[in-house]
């Protein structure tokens, strides 16, 4: 066949060198090795030089890396060899040393040369399509004919977990007469969380450092979480007498809303974990529509990433004075609203009061290095316990 | 009869778009000589190859969710000459490539031509940025230049261009499984010729010579001169941040370069720099060695691949004449005037049906009791006793009273 011309009619003896070095190398990788392709020297029999085109230096590295965590299957082993690096970026590329350089086609390279971002690309693939294959969660129970009518709005992480649970109970939001409930927390914090619901939901959003600093160029906070405005509007629609805003207890919020038993909230994914789900959410999208997008990323994507511990995300330090003249900006205005406010925003020119806590501790963005860690702990498997919680709880 | 399938994967500004539009249109035709060009909307080739490589284009990869599989069953069941065509392909890696080759049946009952329409790169270059400009791209043509000459190749410019314009490497990673016969290179003519060379050179790496088919006079995704560029990129430059991708492809690629600055034929076209011009040529030349010792079938000369000489008269786009840049404003200006007045007609004939229907909902509330049901039930609104006795009332009513 044609396509075995590089491999059993080469045009030097350099090349069948090469070419069978790579293929012995693929062989130690698919049998667990970890030799850098460097240090890699023996070639692989005849017989063994199987397959239609070598693989990209990219997998063949990643499946290196995954090998010095813990060995995967021969399953996984054979579709991170054969995966592609979804959307834009570098080619698949080759092995330095395997054939002659020529002026044509990208530049071969050693692969422990690589960045992290090009491994993390093809990590992507992989994970998107197990999310998909983990399917659907069950659809949510009939919607009651009686039930409290409320909308849950504010902090996208805060009010989401409840509404889901709500709505899973058959309660979903909205209706004649429902109790607007507004939920918030210290602003840096909602600015974060922002930011994930945007990595979680359907239409992409730039890298954190550029996000932050686009918000903090255009002045305003991003609407969900304004929660002076927010109120004013629904205030205005419905009367104050139905909006609360519910500042540092969400449960609490939850309960007004008509969950009579709201589970604790669960802590920030890390900022390696949201950056990792930025970069799967769009591969997810090419693969199913929209809608089951959403549904898949919240549902299985997001309890599988909450099992990794790691570094919360923080607001860059430069942004820092803009962030405390938004927050002071909004306690004026909440301070104004003739809706109920329960709890209050701290006062970024104020020492933290006793029982809050001080300066958060975290990083000022994702690490592409950490992040490929944990795509590849993703791909071998949440470790034990990760998964005990059912994806629906809140 | 053997069962062929013809896959053009590109290259980009070859006339690939007139290629596609004259296949779509003559879908039927085309049928009665057993020849499929398998298509309902023009541009499911487009979602079929961003399916295969899983690529994000400012959203549409939401409509292209297994468009290629799909593609790829109906060039399955077809039992004569299939035809494949986007330029976009050209990027696809092995694997991608391999999956297409395997379902489109090659190794199996199909016999698969590879179709690759090539330019000189004297004028793909310049045609590239222009391209990289209307999708959005506000850097400079001189950056772009120092990008695509980094034989590093590693930023997302460089990597995109060598992908859709290396024609030995695209060529080596399509053809990799295909006997060189079965790889044909149709060469664009040089500036200047028989604007049908290339459309017969078409036919003939296709297999539709004495096909009659009905050829469009208007050849599409006309180019800007180098003043018309640089509005663009200026205008992305201070746009991009706030337009939505969406409202993106509508109002800046067509209405303002497509519709509106490509007719102003009069400006400086762009070209490549005389200083870029030898790194080009060179690299022309060893292409054309490199697709000639391969043995290719090659549809028209492999001269042609080799650019006109440099320029006399260079039109900088990065320092462009802003007395036309200007002039290309104002079109722009009016353009976007017109098309708002346009919408503003059509927000007014709307607005006129929507006051109609709330004048004839009004009526049908104008009855007393409903004005005096309608105060006591605000008024009842405002206090919780009377949500209360309001909610009461609801469930004692029943279904019929409560909100929709």
């Amino acid at each position: 066949m044609a396509g075995d011309r590089a491999v059993t009619a080469p045009s030097s003896a350099s090349e069948t060198d090469g070419q069978a070095r790579a293929w012995g190398w693929v062989g130690h990788l698919r049998s667990g090795g970890t030799t850098p392709w460097s240090a890699w020297q023996d070639r692989a029999p005849a017989r063994e030089q199987a397959g239609r085109y070598l693989p990209g230096a990219q997998q063949l590295e990643l499946l290196r890396r995954l090998n010095q965590q813990r060995v995967p299957g021969p399953e996984l082993a054979g579709r991170v060899l054969a995966a592609s690096a979804p959307g834009r970026g570098r080619p698949d590329l080759g092995l330095v040393g395997v054939l002659p350089r020529t002026r044509f086609g990208p530049a071969p390279v050693d692969p422990s040369e690589l960045p992290p971002d090009e491994l993390v690309r093809v990590a992507t693939a992989l994970i998107a399509e197990d999310v998909v294959a983990a399917g659907e969660p069950a659809p949510p129970r009939p919607t009651r004919r009686f039930r409290r009518r409320y909308r849950l709005l504010g902090d996208p992480e805060l009010a989401r977990p409840f509404r889901e649970a709500l709505v899973a109970d058959g309660r979903p939001p909205g209706g004649s007469g429902a109790t607007v409930v507004v939920l918030g927390t210290d602003t840096e914090q909602m600015l974060v969380h922002a930011w994930t619901a945007r990595c979680f939901g359907t239409e992409g959003v730039r890298p954190w450092p550029e996000w932050v600093a686009a918000a903090a160029r255009g002045g305003a906070l991003p609407p969900r979480i304004d929660l002076a405005g927010t109120a004013r509007a629904w205030a205005a629609r419905v009367g104050a007498g139905r909006v609360h805003v519910v500042l540092d207890d969400p449960p609490y919020g939850a309960r007004l809303a008509g969950l009579r038993h709201p589970a604790t909230t669960r802590p920030d994914l890390s900022a390696d974990a949201i950056e990792l789900a930025r970069r799967i959410g769009p591969v997810v999208g090419s693969l199913v529509p929209p809608e089951r997008r959403a549904l898949l990323l919240w549902h299985r994507l997001r309890p599988l990433l909450a099992g990794f511990d790691g570094a919360t995300l923080l607001v860059p330090e430069r942004h820092r004075p803009w962030l405390a003249e938004r927050t002071t900006d909004q306690r004026r205005r909440l301070g104004r609203g003739d809706y109920a406010v329960h709890g209050d925003l701290p006062d970024p020119s104020a020492a933290p009061a006793a029982g809050r806590p001080g300066e958060r501790v975290g990083v000022a963005a994702p690490d592409d290095e950490r992040v490929l860690a944990l795509a590849m702990q993703v791909l071998l498997g949440p470790p034990a316990g990760a998964l005990d919680e059912p994806g629906e709880s809140v | 009869m053997t069962k062929k399938v013809y896959l053009h994967v590109g290259t980009p500004k070859t006339g690939t778009s007139y290629l596609q539009h004259v296949l779509f249109n003559n879908r039927e035709k085309l049928l009665t000589k057993s020849i499929r060009y398998p298509a309902e909307r023009f541009d499911d080739h487009f979602l079929a190859a961003l399916d295969l490589m899983r690529l994000p284009w400012g959203g549409l990869e939401t409509d292209a969710i297994g468009a290629w599989d799909h593609l790829a069953a109906q060039v399955r069941r077809w039992p004569g000459t299939s035809i494949i065509s986007h330029e976009i392909l050209a990027t696809a890696s092995r694997a991608q490539i391999g999956h297409a080759l395997e379902t489109l049946g090659h190794g199996d009952d199909a016999e698969v031509h590879l179709v690759l329409s090539v330019r000189d790169l004297v004028r793909q270059i310049p045609a590239e940025w222009q391209e990289n400009v209307k999708h959005r791209a506000a850097l400079p043509y001189g950056r772009f230049l120092d990008q695509i000459q980094d034989p590093r190749r590693e930023g997302r410019i460089a990597t995109w261009f060598w992908g859709v314009q290396e024609i030995p490497d695209i060529l080596d990673r399509w053809g990799h499984d295909l006997p060189p016969e079965h790889v044909h290179v149709v060469t664009v003519p040089p500036a200047g010729g028989s604007p049908d060379l290339l459309w017969q050179r078409f036919t003939e790496a296709f297999g539709l010579t004495g096909v009659s088919l009905a050829l469009d006079g208007e050849r599409m995704n006309p180019s800007l001169g180098a003043p018309e560029t640089a509005l663009i990129r200026r205008i992305n430059r201070a746009a991009n941040e706030e337009l939505e991708p969406a409202d993106y492809r509508p109002l800046v690629r067509e209405l303002l370069a497509h519709q509106t600055l490509s007719r102003r034929t009069g400006s400086p076209r762009l070209g490549l720099p005389p200083d870029v011009h030898p790194w080009a040529t060179e690299l022309e030349d060893a292409w054309i060695d490199e697709v000639r010792r391969r043995g290719y079938d090659v549809v028209g000369d492999l001269d042609d691949l080799r650019g006109g000489p440099p320029l006399t008269e260079y039109a900088d786009p990065d320092h462009p004449d802003e007395a036309l840049v200007a002039g290309a404003a104002v079109d722009a200006l009016k353009a976007l005037l017109l098309d708002n007045a346009r919408l503003r007609h059509e927000l007014g004939h709307r607005q006129g049906d929507l006051d109609q229907a709330h004048r004839e909902l009004e009526k049908a509330y104008l009855r007393p009791t409903y004005r005096w049901r309608q105060k006591l039930v605000r008024r009842l609104e405002t206090g919780r006793a009377g949500r209360l006795a309001m909610r009461a009332y609801r469930r004692a009513r029943g279904r019929s009273s409560r909100s929709a």
